[in-house]
């Protein structure tokens, strides 16, 4: 009777800890990758909104934001720079971006794309000059020099510059858009159908792996040792693969049936107005700006 | 014999060469005919389909198609294929899988766009269709933002851009409410109006009538069990009941429970 008792009580602590642990990293990792696709490929939220940048031209768009991406390559210095992200800054403010929204999204990424490289940076062994301010630790001196600090600042700047663009421009823009600005700009048709087929399916994919979770969950309870968890995972992904073969053959043949032989057309449908003519304006005076002053040697 | 679309002589037809799906059709369809094409799952109407839109073609036997031989080779030709495709459209069964571009819009202009229809036409038939289907709001979406009933009906606005002459549609009404199925039906019925041939298969044996001059029932042998008039079909329920088609529909009246086949001849 004891070792019964002992042993439901071993059962009901190893169940729990199953749930608490395995079963809720398995099913913590399907849903909160599911839903990390869904809210930032697939929210058009901001891009529906009405504003700014969201009813300029995609065409326009998206070639005033290379213009200005290369304008903060080329700019040096932190002023340029700090100007270059206030002006990103008002774009996102007159398009109904919160600024909050926007820092948190932007800066999210600033860590993994620049602080980690800047830091060495600071430091004398990396950026000699005059020294800023010295500290040991284990016996070891680290000095951070002016220099050091100064290209640290430019480069993260930089960098927080042009990820706040490109965020600007994939916040403001439909997918649909992009894409199609992306023929515009002679990008192989091929190559823009199968990142939008691409894009229309992967929604699909994601509805088919989290009904197939759920009916696993409801068949076989939360309960799920991760060993077995890992064997649901493989076979998802095995069962994902055959649909999106069989699926293939099924669309290929959908789009026979409509004429397709090889070759994808697409009707152009983009229309200028005078807002587009104004933000490549803006974008074509950075770039003419970075690039006078760099030959003068301003920035 | 002048107005034959299709005419298809003991065909056969199998998956990987050892899964029957048609084992000897024969049918013959004419311009400006409604046909329905019913049966139990798995007694191959898809697959008929898909043969009648040159997507697949006979292990052995015959198809002919507007008086050609319907053959892979046939098909290849350039100039034979962009005719046979601009004349036949078929609306399939999945609507996930005719919705591939990214927006409805897209969707809808994308066969006539590879016809090589000029882009005015397109447009005066995009325009048409977004009325007829009262789609406006759905043209820049993508189809995964699309209900059920949405999605079937830019599958069929997308195969009626093409401006076919004979329309084929698998299982239109399947998995729609009452009310967007009649929408279907509308539509179905408008285009046979208009003159095109109207291919149907359905299990909706609501639908069968309006959507049928010849009704072809398809056996678990996997050939035509029988032909004929929607009425001498659906009058018959021992054979709609061999043929997995009706169904005993048990109910109860005041205290009394009582069954009786559960058909819709009227």
């Amino acid at each position: 009777m004891l070792y019964s008792f002992w042993e439901s009580c071993w059962q009901e602590r190893r169940n729990d800890a199953i749930k608490k642990n395995n079963n809720n990293f398995i099913e913590r990792s399907v849903t909160g990758a599911l839903s990390f696709l869904k809210e930032s490929v697939f929210a058009e939220e901001y891009a529906s909104k009405k504003g700014f940048l969201q009813a300029r031209d995609p065409r326009f768009k998206a070639a005033a934001a290379l213009l200005l991406l290369i304008s903060v390559m080329l700019a040096k210095t932190i002023p340029f720079l700090a100007v270059m992200y206030l002006f990103c800054l008002s774009l996102a403010c007159f398009s109904g971006i919160g600024l909050r929204f926007f820092l948190k999204r932007t800066w999210v990424f600033i860590p993994l794309f620049s602080l980690f490289i800047a830091i060495p940076a600071l430091f004398s062994f990396i950026s000699p000059g005059d020294a800023l301010w010295s500290f040991s630790v284990f016996g070891l001196k680290f000095t951070i020099t002016r220099q050091g600090l100064f290209g640290a600042a430019t480069f993260v700047l930089r960098v927080t510059t042009s990820v706040s663009f490109v965020i600007l421009l994939a916040l403001t823009a439909r997918h649909t858009e992009l894409l199609r600005v992306l023929q515009v700009f002679k990008v192989p048709r091929i190559f823009v159908m199968t990142m939008g087929m691409c894009y229309r399916y992967l929604y699909l994919f994601i509805g088919i792996v989290e009904n197939t979770y759920l009916a696993i969950k409801s068949r076989i309870g939360s309960g799920v040792h991760h060993k077995k968890g890992r064997e649901i995972v493989a076979w998802n992904i095995a069962n994902l693969w055959q649909r999106s073969y069989q699926l293939s053959d099924q669309v290929y043949g959908a789009m026979l049936s409509r004429g397709y032989r090889g070759e994808y057309r697409t009707l152009n449908e983009f229309r200028a107005t005078s807002g587009d003519w104004l933000l490549i304006g803006i974008a074509a005076l950075f770039f003419a700006l970075m690039i006078g002053a760099n030959r003068a040697g301003m920035v | 014999m002048k107005n034959t679309v299709f005419e298809l002589a003991d065909v056969h037809y199998s998956y990987l060469g050892k899964f029957p799906a048609l084992c000897g059709v024969s049918l013959e369809i004419r311009q400006g005919e409604k046909i329905s094409v019913i049966g139990a799952n798995g007694t191959g109407k898809s697959s008929l389909l898909a043969l009648l839109d040159g997507l697949i073609f006979p292990d052995t036997g015959v198809i002919r198609g507007f008086g050609e031989n319907m053959s892979e080779k046939v098909l290849n030709d350039a100039e034979f294929s962009k005719f046979f495709r601009g004349k036949v459209g078929l609306v399939f069964q999945n609507p996930e899988v005719q919705l591939f571009c990214p927006t409805v819009r897209e969707d809808i202009v994308f066969g006539p766009l590879n016809l090589g229809v000029p882009g005015e036409e397109i447009r005066k038939r995009l325009d048409k269709l977004t009325e007829t289907f009262g789609i406006s709001g759905l043209l820049d979406r993508s189809p995964h933002q699309l209900s059920i009933g949405e999605k079937r009906k830019i599958a069929i606005a997308s195969t009626l851009a093409v401006e076919p002459d004979v329309l084929i549609l698998d299982e239109p009404t399947a998995g729609l409410d009452p009310l967007t199925s009649r929408h279907i039906v509308d539509i179905i019925l408008q285009a046979n109006i208009e003159g095109k041939t109207v291919i149907t298969a359905t299990h909706d044996m609501h639908i069968v009538e309006e959507v049928s001059d010849v009704v072809y029932v398809f056996g678990q042998d996997k050939k035509i069990a029988r032909s004929g008039s929607p009425a001498e079909i659906l009058s018959d329920d021992d054979f709609l009941r061999e043929n997995n088609l009706v169904h005993l529909h048990s109910h109860r009246h005041k205290d009394k429970i009582h069954a009786h086949p559960h058909s819709h001849a009227d």
